[in-house]
């Protein structure tokens, strides 16, 4: 079975998780809890950096597109950051980039909390 | 009313025992009388069946139970009691009883006789359980059922009972006296071998130190009553010397048998906790091992190992540390709470002893810092390890207070207890993967057959267009779809006017992912009739998906339409890998935008779904496919990818649609043989007015040629 972990940091509001190694239907439920855990703790802000994740699944897609919804009514936002080719080639596909934003840098992703509170349905 | 064997001769001895008293009583009546010798010596014959069959049938109610030792000795005390009673009350009330009857009847020495019978048949009774019980307590806990020592002993008593007719012949008195010492010798002989007070709990022990000091006192009473003086024992022995004498000889019996019950039960009692302690063990393991066969419920189980550790050892609170994905959780904790167990635990574990044990060890709480936070005072820990597979899996932790730490015999019996435990939680554990296997297993059978029956079971041929598809479901069903449909606009014309595709991955697997592709079929299959713009399909089809996709599902999907008469193909793509263009040897990607279906319900999908139109051109292949294909994977892990997917594709460009399909999945396979395969494969190749002779293709390589006339379906 493939690894995967995830960590999570706080920037100011913002919570930055980064993912590590196959994100899969066995591994999605890591991420699942990192994300309740947030949401418990009302940290509506997270950026995603997506460094050092080799593979995502349509499961673990899924983990982002359940959250979602819930994040953005409350005023926050899930921003993606740092994808390799492969990774990204996965989600441009599937047309993630009209739904979510996804940058470059973590930076990027960051900096774009504080500037403005764009809502996207 | 049963009539075996036993019971038939239950009711002789029975029988004899009836008729011998009878004999006794007519005899006694009528004949008896104490001058002549040879009289004495039959009454006391007749006395000796009498008693003697009467302990026969008596002995059969001892054989059918199991007795106790405590009931024994009190059944012991309560008749001993009685008999005391009659001791005591005797002498003033039996001359009243006698004198009553002489003054008020005529025939006072037959009520006489009647009374004394009656009287010495129910103490002859009384006395006879007596000596039955002591043989029973004789037998108990014994290994070996030598009976030499019991028996030589009844023979004694037998004899220096008889012979006390002998009394007749002053001279010979001599030998009832020698009868009685090695009687009474025998008896203090045999009553040195008590073995069962080991076996009784320690309550038990201590309540019986007093009995057995108040039931000896009774019996020297009942003996040194024994005397002419006393009418009790002067109603047993005019009536006959030997009962007389066996009388008196079971009361030395129980004043001796019962002083030294107090004695060795005194010098029983320093080791009676620990004894208890052991008995507790031995049971608790004998429980717990039936248990491992029948409790696979973990929760059941994990509640039932802790509890018996505890009794197992002198524990005053237990409970199981238990792995969940690599952190240790405290469960089914007994006389503890989950906070102090956790503190307690997190000491443990941080040591470096338990970094270097593999078997049950001992761990003193002294240096804990935050000892003060636990709510009771814990000193010590025993820790042992929980087994599965061979893997630790957790840890069994029990902790006692107090100044008394835990031992080596209570940690060897925890480990052996650990071992115990670890099998059960195995077995368990094993039965409920292979019930969770095997029911993944009919799911996964169900989930093919509807993939199966959802997928097309012939490829179509048109004049005009080729088409050839390949479908390898991977084990778990991945959720891969694809279907035909053919359009005819005009009933009066011959021939299908138009050819709709569609090909589709559903998010996830097995079963679940089955069944969104079943409903995809439906959206499809009916649409396509009504709908023609590919668009204008993919963006129903997400409106219609809207109810019953959960959030986390979601269909990459693409559709076409081929127009025979225009010679064009019009195409939609919602997410799905892009389709492949082969023309004049260079591959193009067609790839619309377009977002999966169940990403969005609002009004982007709509704002960015293409459409796109492409003329077709003689020769022209169109390729449809899933990830199944790309992401297929070698024995270093790495992908088909499209590059080399591509290339095979050019390759073989102006081979059949059929032989096309095959090199691929041929070379598909070979890449990918070290692996199982973890997602469908889906290939469609479409070719539009290709230049060949369909009678000279190579029959071993195209397997999958069907030729369906257009009117027949």
């Amino acid at each position: 079975m493939a690894e995967f972990n995830t960590t999570v940091k706080d920037q100011g509001d913002v919570s930055l998780v980064y993912l590590n190694g196959y994100l899969d239907a066995h591994t999605a439920s890591v991420l699942e809890s990192n994300f309740s855990e947030l949401i418990n703790q009302d940290k509506y802000k997270i950026v995603v950096n997506f460094k050092d994740l080799q593979y995502i699944s349509s499961a673990g897609l899924g983990v982002f597109m359940a959250f979602i919804e819930k994040i953005r009514e409350n005023k926050g936002d899930i921003k993606l950051a740092s994808m390799n080719d492969k990774v990204f080639n996965i989600f441009d596909l599937l047309g993630f980039p009209l739904l979510y934003e996804i940058y470059k840098s973590e930076d990027e992703a960051v900096k774009k909390f504080s500037e403005s509170f764009g809502e996207k349905t | 009313m049963k009539l075996n064997p036993a019971r038939i001769k239950h009711n002789i001895k029975l029988q004899l025992f009836l008729l011998s008293a009878g004999i006794l009583f007519v005899y006694k009546m009528f004949f008896y009388s104490d001058i002549s010798f040879p009289l004495q010596l039959l009454n006391e014959i007749i006395v000796f069946f009498t008693v003697l069959f009467m302990l026969s049938y008596a002995n059969d109610l001892f054989s059918e139970k199991k007795f106790t030792p405590m009931s024994l000795v009190m059944n012991l005390g309560i008749l001993c009691a009685v008999i005391f009673l009659a001791v005591l009350f005797s002498d003033s009330l039996l001359p009243v009883l006698f004198g009553k009857i002489s003054d008020t009847l005529k025939n006072p020495d037959f009520f006489f006789k009647i009374i004394s019978f009656i009287y010495v048949l129910f103490f002859g009774a009384v006395v006879t359980y007596l000596f039955l019980i002591f043989k029973e307590l004789f037998f108990l806990k014994q290994k070996k059922t030598g009976s030499i020592y019991f028996n030589t002993m009844a023979v004694f008593f037998l004899l220096a009972s008889i012979t006390t007719v002998l009394g007749f012949f002053p001279e010979l008195s001599y030998v009832k006296n020698t009868f009685f010492i090695i009687s009474i010798i025998l008896i203090i002989i045999n009553s040195i071998k008590i073995s069962w007070i080991a076996f009784i709990t320690k309550k038990e022990k201590l309540s019986l130190l007093l009995l057995s000091v108040i039931i000896c006192a009774l019996f020297f009473v009942n003996l040194f009553g024994s005397s002419d003086e006393n009418s009790h024992y002067q109603v047993l022995s005019g009536f006959s010397a030997s009962l007389g004498q066996f009388y008196k000889i079971i009361m030395i019996y129980g004043a001796v048998y019962f002083a030294v019950l107090f004695f060795t039960t005194l010098f029983h009692i320093p080791t009676a906790e620990a004894f208890d302690r052991k008995a507790q063990e031995v049971s608790s393991l004998q429980y717990f091992s039936k248990l491992i066969t029948q409790v696979l419920d973990f929760n059941e189980l994990t509640d039932t190992v802790t509890e018996i550790a505890m009794k197992v050892s002198s524990a005053d609170a237990a409970w199981i540390a238990w792995k969940y994905e690599r952190i240790l959780k405290p469960i089914a904790h007994r006389s503890i709470g989950y906070l102090d167990a956790e503190l307690i635990s997190g000491y443990i574990f941080s040591k470096k002893l338990f970094s270097e044990q593999s078997s049950a060890y001992t761990e003193s709480l002294k240096k804990f810092e935050e000892k003060s936070q636990l709510n009771e005072p814990y000193t010590s820990v025993i820790v042992a390890p929980i087994r599965t597979h061979n893997e630790i899996r957790g840890y069994l932790v029990l902790t006692k207070k107090g100044d008394f730490i835990f031992d080596e015999e209570d940690k060897s019996a925890i480990d052996t207890f650990s071992d115990y435990a670890s099998v059960a939680i195995e077995n368990a554990s094993l039965l409920e993967e292979s019930i969770e296997k095997e029911r993944l297993e009919k799911e996964l059978d169900v989930a093919r057959e509807i993939q199966r029956k959802i997928l097309p079971s012939k490829d179509p041929v048109y004049e005009k267009l080729s088409v050839s598809s390949v479908f390898i479901p991977a084990f778990e069903v991945g959720g891969d779809y694809y279907d035909f449909f053919e359009i005819d606009e005009d009933p009066g014309n011959t021939g299908t006017d138009k050819f709709g595709f569609v090909i589709a991955d559903v998010s996830g697997k097995g079963i679940s992912a089955a069944f969104i592709m079943a409903e995809v079929k439906g959206i499809f299959e009916s649409l396509s009739k009504t709908i023609e713009s590919p668009k204008e399909i993919l963006i129903k089809a997400n409106q219609i998906l809207k109810r019953s996709l959960d959030r986390k599902n979601f269909v990459s999907a693409a559709y076409g339409l081929i127009d025979f008469k225009r010679e064009v193909v019009s195409i939609a793509r919602a997410g799905h890998c892009p389709l492949l263009l082969i023309r004049d040897g260079k591959v193009k990607n067609i790839r619309p935008k377009g977002i999966g279906l169940g990403l969005n319900f609002g009004s982007q999908f709509r704002l960015n779904l293409e459409e796109i139109e492409l003329n077709l051109v003689e020769n022209d292949m169109i390729v449809l496919y899933t990830d199944g294909i790309t992401e297929a994977k070698n024995i270093d892990m790495e992908d088909f990818g499209e590059t080399k997917f591509e290339q095979i594709l050019l390759e073989n460009s102006d081979k059949t649609v059929d032989e096309i399909s095959n090199e691929v999945i041929k070379e598909i396979t070979q890449f990918s043989r070290h692996n199982t395969q973890h997602d469908d494969i889906t290939l469609v190749i479409l070719k539009w007015k290709q230049k060949i002779n369909l009678f000279t293709k190579n029959k071993e390589e195209s397997n999958k040629l069907l030729f369906v006339q257009k009117d027949e379906k």
